[in-house]
C-alpha cells in the first residue's frame, strides 16, 4: 500500500506512463503525425536551448499573473471571509463568474489592453484570481468558531487575530487554489500565445503545427507536460516549507 | 461593596437570558479566592452560561459579576479559560502552541518566553513532544498541551468546561492530579463543570449544583485534596450522595 502510495505521487513514474501509452499509439497508428517519443526526445535534447526559452517566457508569464493574482486576490477573499456585508454583496458575482471559462474573455483582453504581453497576463491573473478568492474564503468559513473563541480568551487584539489564525488557517487553501488553476492557465496560455508573440511555449506548439513538423509540435507538448510538473514541484516544496502541518 | 475581604468572585443579581429564555434570574453567588468549584446539573440548565458569563464572553442582561474587586466587562487577562473541545490550532507545533498567549501577552524577549515554555513542558512531561503538531498527539496529549497553554500565564482564576469529558478512566486521572497540583501550586481559584460527579468530588472543594433559574445548593466536600481520596469508602459514599442530590426530583 505505501509502494502503490509512492507510485501514484511519483511525476516521474507519471511521465513515463505518459510515453508508453504515446509509444503505443505511435506503433498502432502508424502515421508521421505521432512521432515515436524516442524520436522527439531526441529532437527536444538537440534542441534544449530553443525550448527552454520558450518555457521561460510562459513561465514568466504564468509566475507573474500568480504573484499578482495572489497579492490582490487574498486580501479579497480575507475581507469576503471576515466580512458578512461585503459577502453578500460580492458572492453573487462570483458565482456568475466563477465558472465561466476565462479563456473566452481573451478577446475582451485583447481589445482593451493590446494583443501584447498585457492581455496575456491579464487573462492568467483572471484564470487564477477567483479560485484563490473562493480558496481563501471557504479557508476562513472552514476556520472552527472555537479557535476565534480560543483568540479572545487570551485577549488577542485584532491584529494578532490575523497574525495567529486567520493567515495560518488560510494557507493550505491558497495552495490547493493554485493547483487547480495552474493547470488551466498553462492550457489557456496556449491559446493566448498565438498573438502577438514569438516567444512562449503555445508559440512554439503551434508555430510547429502550422509548418507540419510533428516532431517539433509534439517536443512542445512535452515541454509543457513538463514545466505543468515543474510548477507543482515548486508549490509542493513551497507548501512542505510554509504549510507543513497537514503533510 | 461590603464584605468582599475573602470572596474573589461575586455575582450580584445576574441576569441572563437568551431571548426570551431566561437561563440565569437573579443570580447572587460568592467564590472565595484560591478554592476549587465543581458545577454540576443537569444538562441545558445553563452551566455553561454561568461560566461564559464569568470568563467575560457573555455580558449579563442586568446585574454585575466582579473579579477580584472589578467588574467584568470584557475577557479579564489573569483568567484562563480550557475549553472542552481544545480548539487547538493543527499549524502549531506544542512548544509555538504554549507559547502562543506569552506572545499575545507580550510576556517578553522571544527567548524568555522559550525558556518558560520549555520548563512547564518539562514538568508536565511534554517535553519529547515539543515538536509535534497537534495530529500527531493522543487525546491525553492534546489535553496536556491544552492545558499546559492556559498554565503558562499563571493564571489567577481558572476556568474549564468539562475538561476531561472525552478521556479514557485512565488518563482522565492522570489530568485530574494534574489539574490539582496546578492549581494548588498556583493557588488560583478554579470553577470547572462536569458530568462526573466523582470527579467534582476529586476537583471541587465546594460543589455547586446548579438549578433551572439559576438557584444553587452548595454541597462542602471534605475529600478535596485528600490524599489517596479514591482508595478511601467515604470517597465514594460522597459520591452517592452527590449523586442523591442531583437526581432529586427527576425520574429516570
Ligand atoms: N447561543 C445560544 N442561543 C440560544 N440558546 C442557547 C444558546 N446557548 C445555549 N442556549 C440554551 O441555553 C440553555 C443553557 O445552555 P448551557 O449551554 O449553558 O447549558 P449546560 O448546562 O452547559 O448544558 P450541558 O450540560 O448540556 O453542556 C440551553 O437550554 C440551551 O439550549
Ligand atoms: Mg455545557
Amino acid at each position: 500500500m505505501k509502494l502503490l502510495k509512492r507510485f501514484s505521487k511519483s511525476q516521474l513514474l507519471g511521465f513515463l506512463s505518459f510515453l508508453i501509452l504515446w509509444e503505443a499509439v505511435h506503433l498502432l497508428l502508424r502515421t508521421h503525425t505521432v512521432p515515436s517519443p524516442w524520436e522527439t526526445i531526441v529532437y527536444s535534447i538537440s534542441r534544449i536551448d530553443k525550448l527552454a526559452l520558450h518555457s521561460l517566457a510562459s513561465l514568466l508569464r504564468i509566475l507573474t499573473g500568480i504573484g499578482i493574482s495572489m497579492v490582490i486576490g487574498i486580501p479579497i477573499g480575507i475581507y469576503l471571509g471576515v466580512s458578512q456585508k461585503f459577502g453578500y454583496l460580492f458572492s453573487p458575482f462570483l458565482y456568475f463568474i466563477y465558472p465561466i471559462p476565462k479563456i473566452a474573455f481573451l478577446p475582451v483582453f485583447m481589445l482593451l489592453f493590446g494583443l501584447g504581453d498585457t492581455s496575456k497576463v491579464i487573462l492568467i491573473i483572471w484564470i487564477i484570481i477567483f479560485q484563490i478568492i473562493i480558496s481563501v474564503r471557504d479557508g476562513i468559513a472552514q476556520i472552527p468558531k472555537i479557535q476565534y473563541k480560543v483568540m479572545d480568551s487570551f485577549q488577542a487584539s485584532a491584529f494578532q487575530k490575523y497574525r495567529f489564525l486567520i493567515i495560518p488557517a488560510i494557507l493550505p487553501h491558497i495552495f490547493t487554489g493554485l493547483r487547480i488553476s495552474i493547470g488551466i492557465s498553462l492550457a489557456s496560455l496556449f491559446f493566448a500565445e498565438n498573438y502577438a508573440t514569438v516567444y512562449g511555449i503555445g508559440y512554439y506548439i503551434i508555430s510547429a503545427w502550422t509548418k507540419m513538423n510533428y516532431v517539433e509540435m509534439f517536443s512542445g507538448i512535452m515541454t509543457i507536460g513538463i514545466l505543468g510538473v515543474i510548477l507543482y514541484q515548486i508549490l509542493d516544496e513551497i507548501e512542505l516549507k510554509v504549510a507543513p502541518w497537514n503533510k | 461593596m461590603s464584605n468582599a475581604e475573602d470572596s474573589f468572585i461575586r455575582l450580584d443579581d445576574v441576569t441572563f437570558s437568551y431571548r426570551e429564555k431566561i437561563i440565569l434570574n437573579k443570580v447572587s453567588l460568592k467564590l472565595k479566592k484560591g478554592d476549587s468549584y465543581a458545577v454540576i446539573g443537569k444538562s441545558g440548565v445553563g452551566k455553561s452560561t454561568l461560566l461564559h458569563l464569568i470568563a467575560g464572553f457573555l455580558k449579563p442582561n442586568a446585574g454585575s459579576i466582579y473579579i477580584d474587586q472589578q467588574e467584568i466587562k470584557s475577557v479579564r487577562k489573569n483568567t484562563a479559560f480550557l475549553f472542552q473541545e481544545l480548539g487547538l490550532f493543527p499549524w502549531q507545533k506544542v512548544v509555538q502552541a504554549v507559547g502562543m498567549p506569552l506572545h499575545l501577552n507580550k510576556a517578553g524577549k522571544a527567548s524568555e518566553i522559550q525558556n518558560r515554555v520549555l520548563s512547564l513542558l518539562k514538568e508536565l512531561d511534554l517535553e519529547h513532544l515539543k515538536n509535534k503538531y497537534p495530529r500527531e498527539l493522543s487525546g491525553g496529549e492534546q489535553q496536556r498541551v491544552a492545558l499546559a497553554r492556559i498554565l503558562i500565564t499563571n493564571p489567577d482564576l481558572i476556568l474549564m468546561d468539562e475538561p476531561t469529558s472525552s478521556l479514557d478512566a485512565m488518563t482522565k486521572e492522570q489530568i485530574q492530579q494534574l489539574i490539582l497540583k496546578y492549581q494548588q501550586k498556583l493557588k488560583a481559584t478554579m470553577l470547572f463543570i462536569t458530568h462526573d460527579i466523582e470527579e467534582a468530588v476529586y476537583l471541587g472543594k465546594h460543589i455547586l449544583l446548579l438549578k433551572p433559574g439559576g438557584t444553587f445548593q452548595v454541597i462542602e466536600n471534605s475529600f478535596y485534596s485528600v490524599p489517596r481520596a479514591r482508595e478511601q469508602l467515604g470517597y465514594y459514599e460522597q459520591c452517592i450522595e452527590i449523586r442523591k442530590l442531583l437526581m432529586d426530583g427527576e425520574t429516570i
